[in-house]
Parts: C-alpha cells; structure tokens; sequence
C-alpha cells in the first residue's frame, strides 16, 4: 500500500511545517481555477513565513477572482528524506498539489546560498530541472527578488525573471500566461509575450560570449524582438499599493512573528555596499494615515500581539515620532507592543512609550559595519562614533544592558587598524554603560560584535572589488578574536568564511556558473544556508569538475569598462554612479544623503519617480 | 468561560505552547472582552485543564478564558469561532463563577479513541489486546527531563475495549490520573505492540473527553462537572 503525506508527517521532526491550514491561508479550490501559481520559498517554513514579499504577492494573487496561489517551502532534511524515500512530489501547503501540477511555479531570490534548494525543490517537485528540457505540459518557472538583479548563474533552470517591485507585474505576468494558455500557445509563445512587460525578462533569448581572458564579451538578445534593455519595475505610491493585512498567520514560533508593517521602501542613505540600498531606490513613505489603518487591520485579522516596522532604515522615516505615538495609543487596548528601530531611542520616543505601555528591554542592535572612521567613510555609513555613543549612552540610562554591534570585514581598502577600531568600538560602549551612574544602569552588561564577510553585490560601488582570499579573512578574523580576549562582557562572532566565498561567486557570476551549481546540487550540495550542511569541499569540487575557477569569481577586481553580466538590467542607476562612488570610496569620501541634496545616481532621469530629487 | 473545543487533525502536531499562543491570538481576534495579566508583558489570560500530546487529535479539549461580566455563552462561541481555523473550533461554552475551581485540579482521567488503519501488524496488536489488558503490571519506560524513569503503566487504565471496524480497529481507552501525573497514551500503544511482537501499525489517537471526579461521585466529563 503506497505511504500516504499523513504518515510521513508522523515521522518528521515539525509535521506543522507542511500540514498549512493557518488562519488566514486562502483555500480556493484550485481545479477551478484558470490559472494556478505556486509561491515557492527556497527555504523552510519558519524562514519563509517570516518574509514579506511572500504576504504580499500571496494575497494579490489570490485576491484575484481567476487565480489560485498557494504555498511552498523546502522541506527540513527529514522530510525530503521521506518524500524522496517514498516518491511523493513536493507538494503546496493548501491543497497538496504536486509542483508540476501548477501552470506557473514562482521562486523569490533573497539570498544566493538558497540557490541549490530551488533546483532540489523543482526536482522534488516532479519538475525537471533543466529550463531546456521542459515540456508544454510543465509549469513555467519564474523568480523575482533582490537576487534576481543578476539571475545569470541561474539562467539554465529560469524560464521568466521579474525585476524589479512585484505588485504590478506579478499580475500582468499570471494574466498572461492565463491568457497564452486559454489560447493554447506554445510555451515558447508564451515566454515570447511575456517580454512585453515591463521588467519581465527571459534568459533563454539571450546569448553569453566570452573573451579570451574569460571575462564577459556580451549578453545579447537573440532577434531584435527581444528588448535588449530590462527595466525594473517600480511601485511609485506606497499608499497605493496593496497592504498584506491578512497574512497567513503559523501556528508554530517563525523566525518574525509579528506583524511587519512595511513603512517605506528605498534608502537613501547610499551606504556604499548595500545592494538592497540601491535596488530599492528611490524611498518612497507610507502616510502616516495609511500605516496607522493597516496596522490596526492588521491586528483584528492576525490577532499578533506585536509589531515591528519594516524599512531598511526605520530611523529616516519623515515621521517616526509622530506614527510611533499615534500607533501606541491606537493599540493600548489591545495591549499590541511594538517595537522601534534602535536609532531613535530618544529621549522623546521613550517618554510616549512609557506612559502607554512597557517597551520589551530586548537587546539593541547596531551596524556601525566597520571599526574606524576612515572605513566608514570609505563605505559611507554616515554613522559617527559620536552618534552611537551618544545613543548607546541614552539607551543605558534608560534601561537596557544588552547591546549587539554589527560590522564587516574584507572591505575594500581594510587596514589592521581598522580591524582594531571593531575591539575599539566594543571597548568604548562598555565605558558608556560605565558612564551611566550605578543607581541608574541596569546590570548585566553584554556586549555582542558579530562581523560577516564583505561579499561584493552587484549594482553596488564595490561591485568592482574582490572579496579577500579565506586565509586572509580567517587571519583578520583571529585578529580581533584576541584583540576580544582581555575585554569582560564583550563577545565576537564571525562568519564562515567559505559560505561567503561561494556566496561571492554567485552574487557577482555569469551564465556559465549554471553548471556548478547543478554538478554541486548533484554532489548533493542542499540547505547550505545551514552551516551544518554546507558541505565546501563538494562546492570545490563542482567548480573544478566544471573547469571553473573560484578566485576568478570572488577574488578578482574588476576593471572599469569589463562588461558585467547585469549589464542589461536597469535598475535606473548609473554605471558612471557606480563608478563614480567606487572613486570616491577609494578616496574615503564620502556622499551625502539624497535627502541633503540629489546626488545624480540615474534615478532623477526618470520623472516623477523620486520624491528627493523630484 | 469554561470552553469545550476541538483540536483537529490539521493542528494535532501543535505543541501545548503553540497552540496557547494561538488561541490567544483568536481571542485577540474575536474582540471579545477578555482580561489581561498584569507585568511587563500583559498577555491574554488563558488556562488549558490538561495539555495535549503532540500528535494527538482533541475532540472535546477543555480551556478557561476570563471574560468581563455580560458576555453571554453564544456570544462567546460565535465570536471566537468566526475568527478561528476550520480545526480550532468551540463546541460549547458555560459560564462559569470566580469560584469555580481551577480546571487543572479537577483532571481525574481521559477517555481515548486509538483508531488502527488494517494491516498485518493491526491484527497482531488486536489480537494481543485481551491478554494485554489482563496483565495487573506492566513496566514501561518513561523518557522524562530527569531521564528514563521505569513506570508501572497498568494502575493508570480503568477500562478498555477493541473493536473491528470498517477499516481496522478501534480501541477505547479510559484512564485515571494520580498525583505523579498521568499515562501518555502513545506510550500505552508503544507498550501494546512491543507486548504483541510487532511494529506499530498506522494510527491515530483521538482523546474523546477529560474526566472530572465529584466528591462521591462517578467519572464524567469535565464540562459537566456540577457546581453551584
């Protein structure tokens, strides 16, 4: 008797995992559907449901009236062992769909080390992995995210990308392989008229061609039909665009389980190795109104005791006061907390929070990112020594102890010196608890630096520079691990260095890196997210079973006019920018903030885009 | 609030823990007056009368909810239940006073259902069940956070029977609880199998009611306990 998706779940670690049925996750019945998506996450459950992207596109899709989407996420070790065992297809959480069964299977890219789960998931799924060897009757597999920037070592196993902000495109694309479908196109037909939307790109009509020295020659599409530019697309008004304020809300503890009230998007900081920062751009604001009627919407539908805001620089929101003292009174009832960026723990934020509730004395966080001055000059991270100081000192006094740093090594230009400003920096938040009189500082001082690997990102300034070799980031690393010892109450962590080596190689790689990442999942490379189950010797192993070389894709510094494989993306910032910024890091320069003046990075070309710059 | 709900098979691997956040996050839902701890961090007042084990299906789970004077039992079930998944669902409600004792120190028993899809090992199981049950000790291992504590597990069933079904067999089980706690019915079939010789067969656990125990009186489900 075959094993039914029941008992498998019995023998699993977490069955919640795959067993759906949360509040709020839309069971519509999927044969009566006229078309179907599958919102994929390449990994597990509590990390997907954790993302926003994934409310988002899952409540646009289902809200339309012909679609049908449902969720899918990697399974634990465990599980896969079982499905593989038994020969069950991967299957969506609502309704238990095998993936090949869906018209459309969509893949959102956040981070390059979940790539290999996305070629295990389509195989799971009954999909073969392969773009080339698809079928009519298989589904289309397409993905977005911030990855998607530069899709090119995933070209081989993609058949449509969407760049770019997805709550436009996301429909227009279901709608038009909806419509080729009902016409009976071909799938080719079919990818073909996706092209004409707007950020929708195809990697199978486009040719790669080498030089000699191996670097890139071109990238171009294969008949003048195809746009040989991508542009990505933009959501221009926040307050227009779709609230996710009925997401699907687990059952079990998820890594964000909390409402996320997105804000604004964009930066405009324009921290000089951020990708997300410029990706994002331009910053565009939700109205305080607007914020204020999600949020409470959101509560009466999730029933979340908690929320937190989402940005990638809460601090610089126009009105952060004024929405953090209107959202705590909206929601004393409810006895909803939310939580702040750590920023702005002023003086004036904590008066309006103590009189309505208590704020949760968990652990500050901040991402000074590197050690001295200088090197924050040189990425731009307009963050002083006097400003965290100052803040660190208000925090405190007014209650906390506990204080995370988080800072980079191998950034460009990095000297021992500023490797030493990261112990430095350690040293000096203690004296500002030191500072606070012992009658007023809470006790327990904990300290926790925790520094990752620089991996350059491509449409950055630094996409040009080459990460350091292991053995001279594992050399820095046990640097400020004994610059740590003799410091009481302070603690550095650090990243492998090989997973950013690997995650270097993707972020910045061409087409011709499809192959590792298909011998690598063959050698049985999978979850290499997980430390435990990044296996480094395999990933060498693919390269060199590929004739490819690692140090020509993460350790090599690029020249100036070397054609990148993002070059036909637009993201609407200029290369010249780029270039421009990456002088001036070289220089330890710094740029000011947007919002101090426009900085002419390509976006204020395009009208009425850029409430900065106009 | 004294509730009677059910715990379906879709949130049957839903731990004590989980499934308290989640019915507080329904009631947080429904709008429903309820009360608040005090303390740092307020949280919606709740107590369960006995924890589940995870993978066990609940059909008439018991929980405590205070609520402000006024609120009547059908109000209380169809706001809860508007706001809650299709395998959270509340079958009934009675108000109950402040003096009402705490539902956790009336647990005096469970009854069980043990449903076993057919299959070679079913009928071995079944057909060791009668000499099972006639045993007047039978000493388990009970995996604890202190470590594996041997457990004579035969003083806490009061009654059982097998029956052939349709598809399988189903088994009724009816236990007491003892102040040193209670019997893990997956443990009690773990016991059954290893007694029969055979692996355990594909099953499914249901606790059908949670037994309360008058001063004199006989066992009887809980929400019908009588109290003044």
């Amino acid at each position: 008797m075959p094993v039914t998706i029941d008992q498998l779940l019995e023998r699993v670690e977490k069955p919640s995992r795959y067993t759906g049925g949360e509040m709020n996750a839309v069971v519509k019945p999927i044969s009566e559907a006229e078309v179907s998506f599958a919102f994929c996450f390449p990994d597990i459950y509590e990390v997907a449901m954790s993302n926003l992207a994934i409310k988002i596109l899952y409540g646009i899709l289902n809200d339309l009236p012909y679609a049908v989407c449902e969720r899918c996420c990697m399974p634990w070790v465990d599980m896969r062992k079982e499905l593989m065992d038994h020969q069950i297809p991967l299957f969506s959480l609502e309704s238990r769909t095998p993936l090949k069964d869906f018209d459309i299977v969509g893949f959102t890219l956040q981070y390059e080390m979940s790539y290999t789960n996305i070629l295990d998931m389509l195989h799971l799924g009954g999909i073969p992995i392969q773009s080339a060897q698809r079928s009519e009757a298989d589904p289309i597999v397409c993905v977005g995210g911030p990855c998607a920037f530069n899709l090119e070592p995933l070209h081989a196993f993609v058949d449509a990308v969407m760049i770019g902000d997805g709550e436009e495109q996301i429909v227009e694309f279901t709608n038009a392989v909806r419509n080729g479908r009902k016409q009976g196109l071909s799938r080719m037909e079919i990818l073909r008229s996706l092209t004409k939307i707007e950020g929708v790109y195809i990697p199978c009509l486009y040719e790669d061609a080498y030089n000699e020295d191996g670097t890139l020659k071109s990238l171009t599409p294969v008949d003048e039909t195809v746009p040989a530019v991508i542009n990505k697309r933009i959501q221009v008004n926040m307050d227009e665009a779709y609230c996710p304020t009925h997401p699907p809300v687990p059952y079990t503890q998820v890594v964000f389980d909390r409402i996320m009230l997105e804000i604004m998007r964009g930066c405009t900081r324009g921290c000089r190795f951020c990708q997300a920062g410029m990706l994002y751009r331009p910053v565009r604001e939700r109205s305080v109104d607007k914020l204020c009627e999600m949020a409470c919407e959101s509560v009466s539908n999730t029933g979340y005791e908690e929320i937190s805001l989402s940005s990638l620089s809460s601090s610089d929101y126009s009105h952060i006061t004024e929405l953090a003292t209107r959202l705590t009174s909206d929601l004393k009832d409810k006895r909803v907390s939310l939580s702040l960026p750590s920023l702005r723990v002023d003086k004036f934020v904590q008066d309006t929070l103590t009189q309505t509730q208590q704020v949760k004395k968990s652990s500050l966080t901040f991402a000074p990112e590197a050690g001295t001055q200088r090197l924050r000059d040189v990425i731009n991270k307009g963050v002083t020594e006097e400003n965290l100081m100052e803040t660190l000192g208000n925090a405190f006094s007014n209650g906390w102890s506990a204080v995370k740093l988080y800072f980079m090594t191998g950034l460009p230009t990095e000297t021992d010196e500023d490797l030493a400003g990261i112990a430095d920096l350690a040293q000096k938040s203690a004296g500002a608890y030191y500072a606070v009189p012992k009658g007023q500082r809470v006790k327990g001082l904990r300290i926790t630096c925790s520094a990752s690997v620089f991996v350059p990102k491509p449409f950055t300034p630094f996409q040009w520079c080459a990460q350091d070799r292991p053995e001279e980031v594992q050399r820095k690393q046990q640097m400020v691990r004994e610059l740590f010892r003799p410091l009481k109450s302070a603690r550095f962590n650090y990243h492998d260095s090989a997973i950013s080596r690997i995650e270097a190689c993707f972020a910045v790689g061409d087409r011709r890196l499809s192959k590792v990442l298909y011998r690598a999942w063959e050698l049985g490379c999978v979850l290499d997210g997980w430390n435990e189950y990044f296996r480094y010797d395999l990933w060498l192993q693919a390269f060199a079973d590929c004739g490819l070389n690692v140090d020509f894709y993460a350790h090599r510094v690029r020249s100036k006019d070397e054609v990148l494989p993002w070059d036909h993306i637009n993201a609407y910032i200029d290369k010249s920018f780029l270039w421009r910024e990456y002088e001036k890091a070289m220089r330890a320069e710094t740029t000011r903030d947007c919002r101090e003046g426009c900085n002419g990075c390509g976006l204020q070309k395009v009208k009425g885009v850029c409430s900065v710059c106009g | 609030m004294m509730a009677v709900f059910e715990k379906g098979e879709t949130l049957r691997y839903i731990g004590h823990l989980d499934l308290m956040r989640t019915v507080q996050r329904a009631l947080r839902r429904s709008n429903l007056p309820v009360k608040y701890s005090n303390g740092f961090n307020p949280h919606i007042r709740l107590s369960f009368a006995a924890p589940l084990s995870v993978g066990v299906v609940g059909r008439r789970e018991l929980m405590e909810v205070p609520v402000e004077e006024g609120v009547t039992e059908k109000q209380f079930v169809e706001a809860f239940n508007r706001v809650s998944p299709e395998c959270l669902q509340i079958v009934m409600a009675r108000s109950i006073s402040d003096e009402f004792p705490t539902l956790m120190s009336l647990v005096a028993g469970s009854r069980y259902t043990i449903r076993l899809m057919a299959s070679p090992e079913a009928d071995m199981a079944a057909e060791a069940f009668d000499r099972f049950m006639a045993l007047d000790h039978y000493v388990a291992t009970r995996r604890t956070k202190s470590g594996e504590n041997p457990c004579d597990i035969r003083p806490f069933i009061k009654e059982g029977n097998i029956a052939k079904t349709a598809d399988g067999y189903e088994i009724k089980l009816e236990t007491v609880t003892f102040a040193n706690g209670a019997l893990k019915p997956s443990l009690w079939f773990e016991c059954l199998c290893t007694f029969a010789g055979c692996d355990k067969p594909h099953h499914i656990i249901y606790r059908d009611a949670i037994l309360a125990q008058p001063e004199n009186g006989p066992l009887m489900p809980m929400e019908e306990y009588p109290h003044a």
